[in-house]
């Protein structure tokens, strides 16, 4: 079999504004924190190349503004995602009851082909906060994502660099697998229809 | 005294004199003649045609020293007159003006023989108005005629006597101070019929014959045959042209006229293209070069990357070249102009320039004693639309620029008018602080979080709200709550401290529509510039009285503006706008930020706020933001056609170009854009106008109502409705 050509991922991360999305995914492709992020408007991604399973990827990772409002004009990066990135903070409990809303505003928007297996990880973010400020535990996390359809779960830092690496390369391992099955499907006009969510053990919790 | 003017018949009537008329024979100064520009009657002359207008240069008059007297004795009297009465003239006989005489640049021309008056009204601070007399024939080309006002009694006596009475204060109206070439214009007129030429305002058609206007229509729409005989403002065409051919040409010109005519005039510059093309065409070594790069090989040609950095190369490239002619360019690309369409009738004068700013001298000499204006409202927008405010200007030039201040006050009302806003401020903060934290509902709580994150990170670069505690470094998000419930980092910057507290005083002033994020980036700089509280708070609340529509819940107004620029990009740079078709970009999303924040995150500090004082003006139109807009997608076209291939690779690139924009640049840009749009716009008109009278029943061509109103100065408000019982301000 020839070396199959670069595949390109698309992820679309979302949460509540000031959860750490920016800070994440800058910290998973250029190794950076900075305590001066700005607000993010509009919409902005970085490239990360990886290679997977002896393929090469170009992940295309895709930050959007926290503000529900302004989702409404970001039709056109949500279109085309092979796995959604749901960040919350574990500080702050609205921001994971948020979890919910903004996978079916996912859903709703980007309308992928099969929403019922579409591959979502659910990130709890700034773990480095001292634990008595913590808001959301590991536990009540794991259980929400068990129960929404077995999201993979993880816990991270952006800021000390915790944790960060991992979800992303579930991430990528997701958003290919669900490349993988849509070309699967394409290839043999929808008469089966293969998920892989092979995944999960790779859980940091 | 009456012995020294001999009598002959030689002798002219002198009815009418600008003093202080020069010639600029050379760009430089010390070479400028002074000299009298004046109406005279030929002795024996009938007509008003007859009439003879004629520059004479102050030397020559010297030579006979009654002559002078008497030259100055008609200009002062004039003046000096009520202007109703300023036209009864003084007559008095003097020598007859020299005819053409090169040598001097004196010349004389009966009226008959004039065929417009190319007009430049001064502008605050920069140019002498000027009038370019047109001949009737080609060989005469008379230099243009400067007015130096400042110079003359007589014209300064009238702008006095205007001022007394108010006169100044018409801002809306567009008039602007009055000039010497006013005052010829007006005695002119007593004596011939001036029309002016619809299709380019500054000309005055000067008893035109019947065709004059029709011709001189035709050529600034029809022809690419004869454009020096354009910019010279001469009729072309005359000779060989039998009527019918040339309506027949004129609908063909129009007949294609959306995609055709348009086009072409839309293109940037045929010259530009041809430059960075040459310079791309013979550089395929450094290309091969830069694919051999180790950090483009890597990516490869199929990801975007690599296509995003070649774009930017070739920009880089282009730029480069472009940089060390930018004046010329700008110069051939009108001068192209001119030569494809027939269209735009440029020269040096009529280029957009940036100029200096507004130093505080010159902004204190806008006033007087009491501190009241005494220039008009649109003569200093347009000062600051072409030049900014110097940083000592800003704090008090900006309360006036977005209406804290009235622009008719005196210094004691804006005095009275602060103490007040003082109180108002203080009032409407109380409301909040005071209350109970119990008395607080779930969307000031969620309101507030939301204000604290922002204000963490708003401008924090900037040392003004930079760290400075023993915290730096320390958490982004501090759980730390003081007795309000406010993070203590914040409390650590005094600064921080009022940004939030006049943020959450503004999330209770306008309920409907409270705190949504993008507005922290908005107050920062006016609080910077203002350095206090009440009134940055009462300036955010008035610039925010534009701005709400970015705002809004369902996003109609952003989605407005984007659907605007869109109509706009169709219409002026039609085949980009064929290529972002291509690549399913016309949403134009990626400016979104640049609107919603008005290029806050796109300039450097100092040119966010040369770019917003510019905008504020209002000076050409109220929505300048979508030219300036229009202005980056116009400059950067070439390469986004030829290398950007997709909406990320666009929208990547857009926002990469973050603090690489040159503001100067792109402002004259804007402007070129928008007066070219302008007449577009006119142009289309006049063709409807005529296919609605024509018989052969062809559709006119629809210009869309918001690009119609993006001639409008009014600015747009739209406010947020009623926010609906349990709805978050998310």
């Amino acid at each position: 079999m020839p070396p199959k050509k670069r595949t390109m991922l698309k992820v679309v991360i979302l949460g509540d504004s000031g959860v750490g999305k920016s800070s994440l995914m800058q910290q998973y492709v250029n190794n950076k924190f900075s305590t001066q992020y700005k607000a993010t408007i509009g919409a902005d991604f970085l490239n990360k190349e990886l290679t997977l399973e002896g393929r090469k990827v170009n992940m295309q990772i895709w930050d959007t503004a926290g503000q529900e409002r302004f989702q409404s004009l970001g039709l056109a990066f949500y279109r085309g995602a092979d796995c959604c990135v749901l960040v919350y903070d574990v500080n702050n409990s609205k921001s994971f009851d948020a979890l919910t809303l903004w996978r079916d505003e996912f859903l709703l928007l980007a309308n992928p082909r099969d929403p019922e297996n579409f591959p979502f990880v659910v990130i709890g973010n700034k773990v480095d906060v001292e634990e008595s400020k913590r808001a959301v535990s590991a536990k009540r996390a794991q259980a929400f994502c068990k129960a929404t359809g077995n999201i993979p779960y993880f816990e991270t830092s952006a800021k000390e660099d915790t944790g960060v690496d991992q979800a992303f390369e579930t991430v990528a391992r997701n958003a290919m697998a669900q490349v993988d099955s849509e070309d699967y499907t394409d290839d043999f006009a929808d008469t089966i229809n293969i998920h892989l969510d092979n995944e999960q053990s790779n859980c940091a919790c | 005294m009456n012995s020294l003017w001999p009598v002959s018949v030689s002798h002219t009537q002198l009815t009418s004199i600008n003093h202080q008329v020069y010639v600029h024979p050379t760009p430089s100064s010390k070479d400028n003649i002074p000299g009298f520009l004046a109406l005279a009657k030929p002795r024996g002359a009938t007509t008003d045609k007859e009439i003879l207008v004629a520059w004479i240069p102050e030397s020559k008059l010297q030579e006979s020293a009654a002559d002078f007297e008497s030259y100055v004795k008609v200009d002062i009297k004039e003046s000096g007159t009520p202007a109703s009465s300023s036209l009864n003239l003084a007559e008095t006989l003097v020598s007859p003006p020299p005819s053409s005489s090169f040598s001097s640049y004196a010349f004389s021309i009966p009226i008959s023989d004039i065929f417009s008056l190319q007009v430049k009204q001064p502008s605050l601070g920069w140019w002498w108005g000027s009038i370019t007399i047109h001949t009737r024939s080609k060989e005469d080309q008379l230099p243009p005629l400067y007015f130096h006002d400042a110079e003359s009694q007589s014209t300064i006596m009238e702008q006095k006597r205007r001022n007394k009475k108010f006169e100044t204060f018409d801002s809306e109206s567009g008039s602007s101070m009055f000039w010497g070439g006013d005052h010829f214009i007006q005695v002119l007129s007593k004596y011939a019929n001036l029309e002016r030429a619809e299709s380019d305002h500054s000309f005055l058609l000067v008893n035109p014959r019947e065709g004059d206007a029709e011709r001189f229509g035709t050529n600034l729409t029809g022809g690419s045959e004869e454009p020096s005989q354009l910019v010279a403002g001469i009729p072309g065409r005359g000779a060989g042209g039998d009527p019918v051919d040339r309506g027949a040409q004129v609908q063909k010109a129009f007949s294609d006229i959306r995609w055709g005519l348009l086009s072409n005039l839309a293109k940037v510059t045929q010259l530009t293209r041809k430059v960075s093309q040459g310079v791309w065409d013979s550089s395929p070594q450094p290309v091969k070069q830069l694919l051999m790069k180790p950090e483009v090989k890597k990516i490869g040609d199929d990801f975007d990357s690599a296509r995003i950095y070649l774009a930017k190369w070739a920009l880089s490239v282009a730029e480069e070249s472009q940089r060390a002619k930018l004046k010329v360019l700008f110069d051939d690309e009108l001068r192209e102009l001119v030569s494809d369409e027939g269209f735009e009738l440029i020269d040096a004068e009529n280029n957009p320039q940036r100029r200096n700013e507004v130093s505080l001298a010159e902004w204190n000499a806008f006033f007087d004693y009491n501190g009241r204006l005494i220039v008009t409202v649109n003569e200093v927008k347009e000062r600051i639309f072409h030049g900014g405010l110097a940083p000592a200007v800003r704090p008090e030039g900006w309360l006036f620029l977005l209406g804290v201040y009235p622009w008719d006050s005196t210094a004691a009302e804006r005095k009275e008018l602060v103490s007040k806003l003082r109180v108002d401020y203080n009032r409407l903060k109380k409301e909040w602080w005071v209350q109970e934290d119990k008395e607080r509902d779930d969307f000031w709580r969620d309101q507030l979080s939301r204000i604290e994150k922002d204000v963490h990170r708003t401008d924090r670069n900037i040392t003004f709200f930079a760290e400075c505690d023993a915290k730096k470094d320390g958490d982004d998000d501090n759980y730390d709550k003081d007795e309000f419930g406010f993070s203590s980092q914040i409390n650590s910057n005094i600064h921080l401290i009022q940004l939030r507290d006049m943020l959450i005083t503004y999330n209770q002033h306008n309920k409907n529509l409270g705190y949504v994020q993008g507005m922290s980036d908005l107050l920062s700089p006016l609080y910077v510039v203002l350095q206090d509280d009440t009134l940055a708070f009462w300036a955010f609340s008035a610039f925010m009285e534009r701005m709400e529509r970015n705002y809004l819940r369902d996003q109609s107004g952003m989605r407005n503006q984007l659907l605007c620029l869109d109509h706009l990009v169709q219409f002026m740079l039609p085949s980009l706008y064929k290529h972002l078709e291509k690549t399913e970009s016309t949403n134009l999303f990626f400016f979104f930020r640049m609107l919603l924040v008005w290029f806050k995150r796109e300039l450097l500090w100092d040119d966010v706020l040369r770019l917003w004082e510019v905008l504020w003006t209002d000076y050409l139109s109220s929505q300048f933001v979508l030219f300036v807009c229009l202005a980056i997608l116009d400059k950067h076209k070439d390469v986004m056609i030829d290398h950007l291939a997709g909406f990320d690779e666009i929208l990547k690139y857009m926002n990469e170009l973050s603090m690489t924009i040159d503001l100067d640049e792109l402002l004259v840009r804007a402007e070129l854009l928008f007066y070219r749009f302008r007449r577009t716009v006119e142009l289309i008109d006049r063709k409807n106008e005529d296919r609605r009278n024509s018989a052969d029943g062809s559709e006119p061509v629809s210009i869309t109502e918001d690009l119609r109103e993006l001639l409008s100065r009014k600015v747009i408000v739209v406010r947020e409705g009623e926010r609906p019982e349990g709805v978050m301000g998310g």
